[in-house]
């Protein structure tokens, strides 16, 4: 076997074994190495192969006769287009008892502007992994107000078409949650590509880790988008914005379009 | 017009060819719901919520997080039902990898697992109805029947970590198995699946196309 049949052999092997379960970190380096070099393959090879045998598997086994509660069924379906309503509160966050937590004089007037001006959903589709996406402004100013070790850096476009670009990062290492707000973005076309956050932490890893990916549908209005890291962030230094395949990628070969604070991070992305 | 090719049999679909002057409308749930119809989400859930609903209970150690991981998939599938390209996967295919992905990101994000036996003690009417008429998508067939030609611990092998979401070290203390020998057993299963999937596919192609 000569050494490109014996390397195919490897990017198969991590193909497979990334639509069954999470790859280390090493694992998804070298993967994405091999996927550059063969471009040919595609990342979700086998996403097909394994959603099909889950329900090959689920078609197969006389004990999954489970059907779905209505109460939850009813849940979802009033999740459907209509955000804001308070009576459709998602499993884990209630907006009651968010309510009781800041009612104290230094929330309430922020909360009371945000009220009178009119919450509004992010404008944006993104890919969210262990976050929903409802009730952004409220959980920005929540993880503000409460987090005792919170970093807040504006950003800082690193090309010209990004220099205009207005906004800020937000993170907590203690609460390993934070948020991104952009005005003026370019319109990206999701089946082209997709913006990818950054989260460089040079004591833990030696590559910047993955914050999630998403998409920008209008440049008139703030956004908000929440950071999703992939891996557990002990000590973020710094954040990045580049523009990615569909999906996202594990390590990046794009320029920078926006990092926080100014200065480069240290580590290549 | 069903065709049979080495014992598979693949239903032909298009009533245009037969002659019926009043061709059917396929519907595109997933177009309707990114368009925002409330009534095309809500087919979605009676179509697709028991299925995904037994899957998560397999991944996930309890009802809340179930009940989470659920409500996270169709708001996700809502999201991207716009991107949904039939020329490139079946509806089931795409929202079952959707559902999995999140589940997958649950699991880890949870950290736990655990199987929950049923609480149904028969199949309801709904669910044999629904279980049918997957039975009938010509790719699932022949998953199950690629499946089912495999010896016994490698579908087992399989079942632990597709259809139960358990890692291979999981899988590994479970069965007493050293571990790279559970890494390799289901790489090499699930290349067997994608080779099947991939060979009828172009046997079928050849078939229409000469």
């Amino acid at each position: 076997m000569d050494k490109k049949d014996k390397e195919k052999q490897i990017l198969m092997e991590l193909l497979a074994l990334s639509a069954v379960e999470h790859l280390s970190v090493e694992d998804e380096q070298q993967l994405a190495q091999l996927l550059l070099q063969y471009p040919e393959y595609k990342k979700d090879d086998f996403a097909k192969t394994t959603a099909l045998s889950q329900i090959g598997f689920y078609l197969m086994d006389d004990t999954a006769n489970e059907t779905l509660p209505s109460e939850i069924r009813n849940k979802i379906l009033e999740t459907y287009d209509s955000p804001l309503d308070e009576k459709n509160t998602l499993p884990g966050f209630n907006f009651t008892s968010l309510f009781k937590t800041l009612i104290k004089p230094a929330y309430a007037w922020s909360i009371t502007v945000m009220l009178a001006i009119g919450l509004s959903y992010s404008m944006i589709t993104f890919k969210t992994y262990e976050n929903n996406y409802r009730y952004l402004p409220l959980k920005r100013m929540v993880l503000k107000n409460t987090a005792k070790d919170l970093m807040n850096h504006p950003w800082y476009g690193k090309t010209s078409d990004f220099e205009t670009i207005q906004g800020h990062v937000i993170w907590s290492n203690d609460k390993q949650r934070g948020f991104i707000t952009l005005t003026g973005m370019p319109i990206n076309d999701s089946s082209l590509n997709q913006y990818q956050i950054w989260i460089v932490d040079p004591i833990k890893y030696l590559n910047p880790v993955d914050g999630g990916v998403f998409d920008i549908t209008t440049s008139e209005k703030e956004v908000i988008i929440p950071i999703n890291p992939k891996l557990p962030i002990s000590n973020a230094r710094a954040f990045a914005i580049t523009l990615e395949q569909p999906g996202g990628v594990v390590v990046s070969s794009q320029p920078l379009l926006l990092t926080a604070p100014k200065e480069r991070p240290k580590q290549k992305i | 017009m069903e065709l049979i090719i080495n014992n598979l049999s693949i239903k032909d679909n298009s009533d245009s060819r037969m002659g019926n002057t009043s061709p059917k409308v396929h519907e595109n749930l997933l177009s309707k719901v990114a368009n925002g119809n409330p009534e095309a989400f809500e087919k979605l859930i009676n179509k697709y919520g028991n299925l995904i609903w037994s899957i998560a209970r397999r991944y996930l150690s309890n009802q809340d997080e179930a009940e989470d991981a659920i409500q996270e998939i169709f708001v996700a599938l809502w999201q991207s039902a716009g991107r949904f390209d039939p020329n490139k996967a079946s509806e089931i295919t795409f929202i079952s990898m959707i559902a999995r992905r999140r589940l997958i990101d649950n699991l880890r994000k949870n950290n736990k697992h655990k199987v929950l036996k049923s609480i149904e003690d028969s199949l309801s009417d709904d669910v044999f109805s629904q279980k049918s008429n997957l039975e009938r998508n010509a790719e699932i067939s022949l998953v199950v029947r690629a499946l089912k030609k495999l010896d016994i611990q490698d579908q087992e092998l399989l079942s632990l970590s597709i259809y139960q979401g358990y890692s291979h070290l999981e899988i590994a203390k479970l069965l007493n198995l050293p571990l790279g020998t559970v890494k390799t057993k289901i790489r090499r299963n699930l290349m067997k699946i994608r080779d099947e999937i991939k060979r009828v596919n172009t046997r079928v192609k050849n078939y229409y196309h000469g």
